[in-house]
C-alpha cells in the first residue's frame, strides 16, 4: 500500500505541469457537469486564491506580514464598483481602474509603512486597512455607507453565473501567470534575498526599503484586481471588504496552503473555502473552527498543505528512489 | 584608497571610536587586532554605513562617502563579511551568488525576465572560485559551517569590489578549515588585485596574511607597521599579545 502511494506522489510531483495543465482544463470543462451553486463557489476560490497570492507576494516572498491586504482589496472592488455605478466608461476600464487605483492607494500606504518593520509593519498596515473601512463606511453620500454600492450596471456577456465563471477564471489565470513570472525575474530573487536577510540584501548594494514599497505596490496592484473581480462577481461591495476580518481570511488562506509555495496560497483558497461553506452549514461556530484551524496550522503544519507535502511526502519518494539505484 | 580622518562614535556615555585617523593603500592587505571590545567591529560598520559617525570624514577614492546608506556604499566598490554568518539560508548556493550578481550588474530591478539561468557562467565561476561548485544546488543554510564562511566571501566578490572588509573570516572554524580559508582569501584577493582589511583573532592568519597591522585598543589605534614589528612593539606585547599566549 505504502508503495503504491509512493509510486502516485512521485509521478504527481514530478509531472507538475501535466497536473496543471489537467487542472486548467479542467476548470474550463467543469461548467458543463455541475450545478451553477458549485460554479459560484468555485469561482469565489479562484478570486480569493488571487488576493492570497497578491498578498504572497509580500508575505511569503520578501517576509512582510501585512494585516491589511483586505484595504487594497477592497479600493480594487469600490473604485470599479463605482465607477460602474456612477459614469459611463467603458466595462473594461472600470476593471483596468480597479487595480490601478489599488496601486496608487498602496504607493501611499506601502510609503509609510516600508519605513517599519515586524511587527509595527504590520500594525501599520492594520491601522491603514481600518482607515480604509472607515472611509467606505461614513462617507454614506459616496459609497452608500453600509449599505454598500450596490445596482450598479453589468456587461450583458457577464449575466449568467457560467460566463462570469469563465470571465473569472481567465482574469486569475493571466494575474497568476504575471505573479509567477515576477516571483522567478531577478527583482522576485531579490525580494526573496530580502526575506532570508534584509541586512546583508542592503550589503550587496539594494535598496531594501524602495523594493519593500515596489513590493508592495505589485502586491496592491493584485489586490486590487481580486477586488474588482470580485465586485462584478457579487454585483455588490460593502465597508467588510476592507474589513480586518477580510484581511485575516487572506492571511489564513496563505498559511494554509503554504506561503513558501507559489500555489500554496491557490489550495489554501480552495480548502478554507470548501470548509468555510461547509462548516456554517451545520453549524453557526465557524469562527470557533477557524480558531482551530489556525491554531493546529501554527503548531503542527508550519508550512501549510504544500509544505507538507514537499517536505512530509516529498523526502518518501527521494527515499525510495535512492533505495532503488 | 581609503582614508578615516577623525572618526568617532559613541553608544551611550561609551566612546566605542575615538578619533581614530587610518590610510589603507591600494592593493594592500591589513589586518585590525585587537582585544574584544576594541571598537574594530563598529569601524567596520561604520565604514560600510551601517552605522553614522557622530565626527569625522571616510574618503574612498577620493570621494566622501560618510553617511551614505549601507547600499550606495556597495555600489562604490566596498564589500564585506560579517562575524556571524551573514547569508540567505532558505535559498540555494547558486542563488545566493547569483543574485548578489544580480545586484552588481544593476538588473536585479528587472520584472520580467525569468532569473533561472541568468548570470550562469559569472556566478559558475565564483562558486569555483570558493570551492563550492559540487555544492550549488544545496539549500545554503543546510551547508557547514566552514562552506558557509566561504559562501559569504563569495557573496561578497559577486558584487565586484575594490575594498574587502572581512570581519573574522575564519572565526568558529577548525584550524585545518582556517587554514584552508586562509589560503583561499589571499589568493582571491591577489588574483583580484583587491585591498583587503580583515578583523581577526587567530595571531598566525594576521601575520600570515597580511603586511601591515593596525593595533586597536579601547577604540584608539596604538599602533601601526608590518607584523615583524608589531611583535616586536612592548605595548602591543602588553595589551594584546601578552594576554593571548598559550
Amino acid at each position: 500500500m505504502r508503495e503504491i502511494i509512493q509510486e502516485f506522489f512521485k509521478k504527481t510531483l514530478t509531472l507538475r505541469l501535466f497536473w496543471l495543465s489537467t487542472a486548467v482544463i479542467l476548470l474550463f470543462i467543469l461548467p458543463l457537469f455541475i450545478s451553477t451553486a458549485y460554479i459560484s463557489l468555485i469561482s469565489e476560490m479562484l478570486i480569493m486564491a488571487l488576493a492570497g497570492c497578491a498578498l504572497n507576494l509580500m508575505m511569503g516572498y520578501t517576509g512582510m506580514v501585512s494585516f491589511g491586504p483586505a484595504g487594497l482589496y477592497a479600493v480594487g472592488a469600490y473604485t470599479t464598483a463605482l465607477l460602474l455605478k456612477k459614469t459611463g466608461i467603458p466595462f473594461a476600464a472600470t476593471m483596468v481602474a480597479g487595480p490601478i487605483m489599488a496601486g496608487l492607494v498602496g504607493a501611499v500606504v506601502g510609503w509609510f509603512c516600508v519605513r517599519r518593520t515586524a511587527v509595527y509593519f504590520a500594525l501599520l498596515t492594520l491601522a491603514f486597512a481600518q482607515i480604509i473601512w472607515t472611509i467606505f463606511f461614513e462617507w454614506y453620500d459616496f459609497t452608500g455607507g453600509d449599505d454598500g454600492t450596490v445596482g450598479f450596471r453589468k456587461p450583458e456577456l457577464l449575466l449568467s453565473i457560467n460566463s462570469s465563471y469563465y470571465f473569472i477564471l481567465l482574469i486569475v489565470i493571466i494575474c497568476l501567470i504575471l505573479l509567477w513570472i515576477i516571483v522567478n525575474s531577478p527583482f522576485g530573487k531579490t525580494l526573496q534575498a530580502i526575506r532570508e536577510n534584509p541586512v546583508r540584501t542592503e550589503f550587496i548594494g539594494v535598496n531594501v526599503k524602495r523594493y519593500q514599497l515596489y513590493a508592495f505596490i505589485i502586491s496592491s496592484l493584485f489586490l486590487g484586481a481580486a477586488g474588482s473581480l470580485f465586485a462584478v462577481f457579487s454585483g455588490s461591495v460593502f465597508p467588510d471588504y476592507a474589513h480586518w476580518i477580510k484581511s485575516t481570511d487572506m492571511i489564513v488562506i496563505c498559511l494554509l496552503g503554504g506561503m513558501y509555495n507559489f500555489l500554496g496560497p491557490v489550495i489554501g483558497s480552495a480548502v478554507y473555502i470548501f470548509l468555510s461553506k461547509l462548516i456554517s452549514g451545520y453549524t453557526m461556530y465557524w469562527m470557533l473552527f477557524l480558531g482551530i484551524i489556525v491554531v493546529f496550522l501554527v503548531l503542527f503544519m508550519r508550512n501549510g498543505i504544500a509544505g507538507f507535502i514537499s517536505h512530509k511526502i516529498a523526502p518518501l519518494i527521494q527515499e525510495n528512489k535512492e533505495t532503488e539505484k | 584608497m581609503i582614508e578615516v580622518e577623525g572618526l568617532t562614535k559613541s553608544f551611550g556615555g561609551l566612546t566605542a571610536i575615538d578619533n581614530v585617523y587610518l590610510k589603507f593603500k591600494k592593493r594592500e592587505l591589513s589586518s585590525i587586532i585587537g582585544p574584544n571590545g576594541a571598537g574594530k567591529t563598529t569601524l567596520f560598520n561604520l565604514i560600510t554605513g551601517h552605522l553614522s559617525p557622530d565626527q569625522g570624514k571616510i574618503i574612498f577614492n577620493g570621494r566622501d562617502i560618510t553617511n551614505l546608506p549601507p547600499h550606495e556604499i556597495s555600489r562604490v566598490g566596498i564589500g564585506r563579511s560579517f562575524q556571524r554568518q551573514n547569508i540567505f539560508p532558505r535559498l540555494s548556493t547558486f542563488e545566493n551568488i547569483q543574485i548578489a550578481l544580480f545586484s552588481a550588474k544593476h538588473i536585479n530591478g528587472k520584472l520580467f525576465s525569468q532569473a533561472k539561468n541568468m548570470l550562469r557562467d559569472e556566478t559558475d565561476e565564483i562558486l569555483e572560485s570558493v570551492g563550492l561548485t559540487d555544492k550549488k544546488l544545496m539549500q545554503a543554510g543546510y551547508l557547514a559551517y566552514g562552506d558557509q564562511k566561504r559562501l559569504e566571501i563569495g557573496i561578497a566578490l559577486a558584487i565586484e569590489p575594490q575594498l574587502l572588509l572581512l570581519d573574522e573570516p575564519t572565526a568558529g572554524m577548525s584550524p585545518r578549515e582556517t587554514i584552508e580559508i586562509t589560503k583561499l582569501i589571499k589568493k582571491l584577493v591577489k588574483k583580484r588585485g583587491l585591498t583587503l582589511i580583515f578583523i581577526e583573532h587567530d595571531m598566525d592568519i594576521v601575520f600570515g596574511i597580511s603586511e601591515k597591522v593596525k593595533v586597536m585598543h579601547q577604540g584608539r589605534i596604538i599602533f601601526e607597521g608590518t607584523p615583524k614589528q608589531v611583535k616586536a612593539n612592548a605595548e602591543v606585547q602588553k595589551i594584546y599579545l601578552g594576554k593571548d599566549k598559550k
